[in-house]
């Protein structure tokens, strides 16, 4: 359990402080922004591997992020909203989404949940197209950006545009969000919830059996998933400044479920590797240009061809976790 | 309305014919290909290649993209999924497999083929009219004859041959046709060929009338889901049936909602999962897929 | 397949030989010019054509001993990046530009990674070009945006008033697939229409990217019977399909479109029945094309196996941004030099026969000079070649 912790503690002094020194020692400003994206896919990655911790795939992400992008845009355009309320509001919208969806759609299991969540995104791309309030085709621009943050006059978060360049704290953000995800994740695996969840994922039937309320936990863990998608989309909108119906594609939904799967399903840890290596994996590849999306689909088949449990399955020396 | 239904039957035949080939994959090995609809394309472009470009006859060039595409089927098979089915804790992980194989086969379409529309002159010339009630070009009723052909081919196929017969015992229960002595390695491997071979052929048919590009493949495999969803995940007569109600669905829609602006797919998909959530196997499959 | 294969080793081959003999040869500085876009998956189509102008023309120009800015000879290097349609994608890319130091950067290729990309541009001090038509990317405060192509409301305009005197159009239909680009420039076409007085009979039709039989999305477009049938924002996939299937459902009047069409595509998959479409496009024809799009056209055939048409209006973002370079040399590195240069830029048009200029035009759109002049040139289809049909200017 000290090893976890030293882990954990040398992981946040990385992302916290070394990260940021380095970045400034270097000059490399663009990671910042690489590095935003990863953890905030990350956050959204968080909550297809929570379903998938139920028996479910989702590929349905993609959906609750653009989700949680349009109620943070139109929040903030429309009724004059401040950032910091709408990020738990986009939250808090896509859960309760998720219920009014999940209710019908969790009783389906392996692939066809999985098929009827990669057609949810592409119904929320066509609604947010037929919608008046988000604007249709023309998509949302010229959003704001993040203002100022104070509890009785004391500022917590300064004002972003006062700022010389919004990137470090965008990604201080990004990765404070990332790391409350995991811990959240992390909290909801090692509790009773957690067990619940696991008997799920073996035998449905038994563990309703046994008097588990089955629909109640699939409905719940999708909600959250859900409310880890909106909060990633809002970010994202953020930074943007801009949403389309197109920002979250259905491409987006399949990538969240590869970096579960690259990272390990049986890890809570995995879905933040699997971004990172993905996400980073094509950043580094762009060097070979047409020769690009080659080398990195090559890499990804021989991935699975030699650690088909993800690539935490390497320090997997005993089985801790299934 | 006869050209509605008439759309609906043309489209219906390949979808139909799509379906297959992903069905088949599914029932024998529970493997999602997503790379079916670059399957797909790749066989489109073989085609185009041999009748376009090398200027020989259009059958050539189907047999060209079965092959092919069956050979390209039986080395996956054989080379990437069997190994990651036998060393996964999970079934699921195929899944990053199948996505992981579609980039490939986007990648290399785009090296090989260029990112160009392409397409194959016309082989038939003119237009069926029957009194302006309905309106089919003879290229289409053309493909949709072949189409049905290959449909009512692939039935008789796992109805009456030996292959046929093991595909489908293997579908129905693994294990139990192992015991029963059939070489469960080569029937995978025959199947996954077949289910290529058949998205092959259906780029090649298609290729002549609606062209071919790069995008095409995962939209394709998107519309092939729906169809397999509808009628049953594994089920051949589903997979059939899946695919003519999408070609009716869209038809009738697009006519009847045309009116309401960008609202038909929208109604489709919506429609799509509400009767799931009534019907979670489909018309025709087995529960829980 | 084979063929190919022999093409891309060639391709290859000569790409490494230029790289070499600019090795070998030059001492000139290098000069980096940036190009965000997608180069992959399922829109290669758009973005390829444009990287492969640029690299062609810089190609070109180290050939030749270099660009000539304040008497300094510069080798032009493309840095490339292949956002894949992803607006997230597009603000790393523009994030890697930044860094890379380069100030000037062509793309992205649609309305959402344009957007997108606006607030690191801005902060970075950059340039962009995009291929994208939104209004409030090129009209203040935004400044920073320049539009490369023209617009399809100001394009479509220019059309249908010319069919309008002399085809006797009346009655006019749109369709557009259900992405944001198409339907927004379906919008704006089908306002600009009524403003001019035609009657848009149809303009609720849509139609998803992926379709692979069209009629049933044209039958009730066609039954509306319009004379003139507007494609919006057709991707060059889509348009010989629709065009095939509106024809073969009888439809006999006429067919435009306000992007940019590849005659070869059309050739192939509509054959004689893409005859009399309208569409947009550079100064290719031979009425319009000077010597040196001639050799553009050669050299590009040579460098990648096959010209696309697409590229006639995609070689100019990289002339402007050399050119007006080349009359302040000081907007080499400053692009507020280069936001002043662009008010009273003109300089002869290298690609067009007789004396076309090159300049920043916008006011009428957008309220400042923050769009390439590129010839509005407005072509029709005949049996495997485009020929023009009427030459305007965007002011």
């Amino acid at each position: 359990m000290t090893k976890t912790y030293a882990v954990l503690a040398a992981f946040l002094l990385t992302i916290f402080v070394l990260v940021p020194v380095t970045i400034s020692a270097t000059g490399r400003w663009d990671l910042y922004y690489t590095l935003t994206s990863v953890a905030l896919l990350s956050i959204g990655a968080a909550g297809v591997w929570l379903t998938f911790y139920i028996g479910r795939i989702n590929i349905g992400q993609g959906a609750y992020a653009l989700m949680g992008g349009y109620v943070s845009a139109v929040l903030m355009t429309q009724a004059g909203f401040s950032f910091w309320a709408t990020l738990p509001l986009a939250g808090i919208f896509c859960a309760a989404i998720s219920v009014l969806i999940g209710l019908p759609i969790l009783r389906l299991r392996g692939v066809y949940f999985a098929m009827i969540t990669l057609v949810l995104t592409e119904v929320t791309r066509l609604t947010a197209l037929a919608l008046s309030i988000t604007n249709g085709a023309k998509g949302i621009t010229s959003i704001p950006l993040p203002g100022e943050l104070s509890i009785f006059g004391l500022t917590l978060i300064p004002d972003f545009s006062t700022m010389d360049s919004p990137k470090p704290a965008f990604y201080l953000l990004a990765v404070t969000l990332m790391v409350l995800t995991y811990l959240v994740l992390w909290r909801i695996v090692n509790s009773r919830l957690g067990h619940l969840c696991r008997s799920l994922q073996q035998n449905e039937e038994l563990s309703a059996s046994i008097g588990v309320n089955t629909a109640y936990l699939r409905v719940l863990a999708y909600a959250i998933s859900s409310f880890f998608g909106g909060l990633a989309g809002a970010v994202f909108v953020a930074i943007s400044q801009s949403i389309y119906p197109s920002s979250f594609a259905v491409t987006d939904s399949v990538n969240f479920m590869l970096y579960c799967f690259v990272g390990g399903l049986g890890y809570v840890g995995g879905p933040i590797l699997g971004t990172f290596l993905l996400y980073f994996g094509w950043d580094l590849l762009s060097a070979a240009k047409e020769y690009q999306l080659l080398i990195y689909s090559s890499a990804m088949i021989a991935l699975m061809l030699v650690l088909p449990n993800g690539v935490l399955s390497l320090f997997d020396r005993k089985g801790r976790r299934k | 309305m006869e050209q509605i239904l008439a759309n609906g039957l043309y489209l219906g035949a390949q979808y139909a014919l799509i379906a297959l080939g992903l069905t088949l994959i599914f029932s024998l090995m529970n493997v999602l290909n997503f790379a079916h609809g670059q399957m797909y394309v790749f066989g489109g472009f073989v085609t185009y290649t041999v009748v376009a470009q090398w200027g020989l006859p259009f059958v050539l060039g189907l047999i060209a993209s079965a092959i092919i595409l069956a050979v390209m089927g039986a080395l996956i098979e054989v080379f990437l999924f069997r190994p990651v089915i036998r060393k996964s804790k999970r079934d699921e992980s195929t899944m990053l497999l199948a996505a992981g194989i579609a980039f490939f086969l986007d990648a290399v379409i785009l090296l090989l083929f260029g990112e160009k529309q392409r397409g194959v002159p016309k082989i038939v010339n003119g237009v069926f009219n029957w009194d302006m009630r309905i309106i089919m070009p003879y290229d289409r009723i053309l493909i949709l004859a072949l189409a049905i052909a290959m449909i009512a081919g692939f039935i008789a196929l796992m109805q009456y041959t030996k292959a046929g017969r093991a595909m489908r015992a293997l579908a129905q229960d693994r294990v139990a046709a192992q015991l029963m002595g059939v070489d469960v390695d080569r029937y995978s491997m025959i199947g996954f060929a077949l289910g290529a071979m058949l998205a092959g052929l259906v780029g090649g048919l298609l290729v002549t009338i609606t062209g071919i590009n790069l995008g095409m493949g995962g939209p394709t495999s998107i519309k092939a889901f729906m169809m397999i969803m509808i009628g049953g995940a594994g089920v051949i007569s589903g997979a059939i049936a899946g695919g003519f109600i999408l070609g009716m669905m869209e038809s009738v829609g697009l006519t009847l909602l045309a009116a309401y602006g960008d609202i038909t797919y929208l109604v489709i998909f919506a429609s799509l999962m509400v009767f799931l959530a009534f019907r979670p196997q489909g018309l025709m499959g087995k529960p829980w897929g | 397949m084979n063929r190919r294969t022999i093409l891309k080793t060639t391709a290859l081959a000569t790409v490494a030989s230029f790289v070499l003999s600019g090795a070998v040869f030059a001492d000139n500085p290098v000069l980096k010019i940036g190009f965000v876009g997608v180069t992959s998956g399922p829109a290669a189509a758009w973005g390829t054509s444009n990287q492969r102008s640029m690299e062609t023309r810089a190609a070109w120009i180290n050939e030749t001993g270099g660009y000539d800015i304040g008497g300094t000879k510069y080798d032009v290097e493309i840095v490339s990046f292949d956002d894949q349609k992803d607006p997230k994608r597009a603000i790393a890319g523009m994030e890697q530009m930044a860094q890379a130091g380069i100030h000037y950067v062509v793309g992205p290729n649609v309305d959402d990674g344009a957007a997108a990309v606006r607030p690191v541009a801005e902060q970075n001090g950059i340039i962009y070009f995009p291929y994208a038509f939104p209004k409030e990317l090129y009209t203040a405060p935004a400044s920073n945006a320049v539009l490369g192509m023209v617009a399809n409301y100001q394009s479509g305009p220019a059309i249908y008033k010319y069919l309008m005197d002399n085809n006797g159009v009346k009655k006019v239909a749109f369709v557009a697939a259900n992405e944001s680009d198409p339907l927004s420039q379906r919008d704006s076409g089908s306002a600009a229409a009524k403003a001019l007085g035609l009657e848009v009979v149809s303009d609720s039709v849509t139609y998803q990217v992926d379709t692979t039989d069209f009629t049933p999305v044209l039958l009730p477009v066609i039954q509306s019977a319009p004379d003139l049938l507007v494609l919006s924002g057709v991707s060059p996939a889509n348009a010989p399909q629709l065009i095939r299937s509106a024809r073969e459902l009888g439809y006999t009047g006429l067919i435009s479109t306000e992007t940019a069409q590849d005659a070869a595509v059309l050739q192939e998959g509509a054959g004689e029945l893409a005859n009399g479409f309208i569409s947009v496009g550079g100064a290719s024809t031979p009425e319009l094309a000077s010597d040196a799009m001639v050799e553009f056209v050669d050299r590009y055939t040579k460098m990648f196996g096959e010209y696309n048409d697409e590229s006639n209006t995609k070689v100019y973002a990289l002339e402007y941004i050399l050119a007006t370079m080349a009359a302040n040399p000081a907007a080499i590195d400053n692009v507020e030099e280069f936001k002043t240069t662009m008010d009273t830029f003109e300089a002869p048009n290298p690609y067009m026969k007789g004396d076309a200029k090159l300049k920043y035009v916008g006011m009428t759109s957008f309220g400042q000079k923050r769009q390439l002049s590129v010839p509005l040139v407005v072509n029709t289809y005949n049996n495997g070649a485009f020929e023009t049909l009427f030459v305007a200017q965007v002011d």
